[in-house]
């Protein structure tokens, strides 16, 4: 299935190489974008006043009234 | 078509335009298009990989290793066109101030580098076997490396600055500066002697590569132009709303805030309405 090449260290290495980079690229926005959003709902939540939604430690410090 | 059809069609485009000028409806666009080019990238990539790696037949000098040449060479070429594509938007952006092509502009360095990369890598392991070294300090090998430093450089400069507005500005100046490389890595084989091999494929004219040697190459610069123009859509978006996180259409679409605002006040802050 998988074919035999001369070079074919070198061969797979380059498309190895452009996978890996390809997928890095892929994955960067997607990782991004989940942690911009997380941090935008806390932000909002906080604001209103939602204070459930943040995150435990936020949570437990403002609830605590310590608010460093 | 009548005149008055060809203004009211002019007119729809106009507005159609300008309306991309606002954060939100630039957003849901680009998040709407985005997955389609991923799509489009999977599938020109698959077809282009089984190509590359089943169906066209060993070089008869190279042997196997040309096959390196199928990703890279579309890479090479994307990391040019992302350059030539973010010059663009910069030169857009600094003459009109249109935040949103500063965003995207921004938003091709960090893909344009990768590509860079990809071709960097994958010719100095096509160099070892072929020309019995990785690297040679000629002038496409190295105008190609300062391609890589300008886009470093660019991605550096716009994180540089708290004002990412003036980041961005300030990074436009130096895509600016540094589009007087790419002619140089283009020519840069006809200009000097240089150990890489001169223009194999031509758009215009007659290629010396072999016709069966062209389908792969071709389906895997249609997928990483798919992937370029999807990525920098999603990072796009990610920017503007990193910028917008305290705009009302941003509170609106992450839901945070019970009020329903209209397009118009799409670039209120949150606090300042009344």
């Amino acid at each position: 299935m998988i074919p035999e090449f001369e070079y074919a260290a070198y061969v797979w290495s380059s498309y190895a190489i452009f996978a890996v980079v390809i997928a890095w690229q892929a994955a960067v926005p997607v990782l991004r974008r989940r942690r911009t959003m997380a941090e935008l709902r806390e932000e909002y939540a906080l604001r209103a006043g939602n204070y459930s939604y943040a995150r435990d430690d936020n949570a437990s410090r403002i609830t605590s009234g310590d608010r460093r | 078509m009548s005149s008055h059809t060809k203004t009211s069609a002019i007119h729809k485009f106009k507005v159609g335009f300008h309306r991309l000028g606002s954060p939100s409806n630039f957003y849901r666009l680009c998040n709407r298009l985005a997955p389609w080019f991923w799509v489009g990238f999977v599938v020109t990539a698959t077809i282009g990989l089984y190509q590359a790696l089943y169906v066209v037949p060993p070089d008869y000098q190279q042997s196997d290793s040309y096959r390196i040449l199928f990703v890279h060479v579309p890479s090479a070429w994307q990391a040019l066109a992302g350059y030539a594509i973010m010059a663009v938007l910069a030169a857009i952006a600094l003459i009109w101030r249109i935040r949103t092509t500063e965003i995207l502009a921004m938003a091709c360095a960090p893909v344009g580098a990768a590509f860079t990369f990809i071709c960097l890598a994958t010719g100095a392991i096509w160099g070892k076997p072929m020309w019995g070294t990785w690297w040679v300090w000629d002038a496409r090998l190295t105008s190609m490396l300062v391609l890589l430093f300008i886009y470093l450089g660019i991605m550096g400069l716009y994180a540089a600055f708290e004002d990412r507005r003036k980041g961005a500005r300030v990074a436009c100046i130096l895509v600016l500066v540094g589009v007087v490389n790419i002619p140089i890595i283009q020519f840069s084989v006809e200009w000097w002697t240089t150990l890489h091999q001169g223009s194999t494929i031509n758009l215009f004219g007659e290629s010396t590569m072999d016709p069966s040697m062209m389908p792969p190459l071709i389906w895997m610069t249609i997928a990483v132009k798919l992937m370029f123009t999807a990525v920098i859509m999603q990072r796009a978006s990610l920017d503007l709303i990193d910028q917008d996180r305290r705009k009302r259409w941003v509170a609106d679409m992450i839901g945070g805030t019970r009020e329903k605002t209209s397009e118009n006040n799409a670039g209120t802050t949150i606090g300042d309405e009344k």
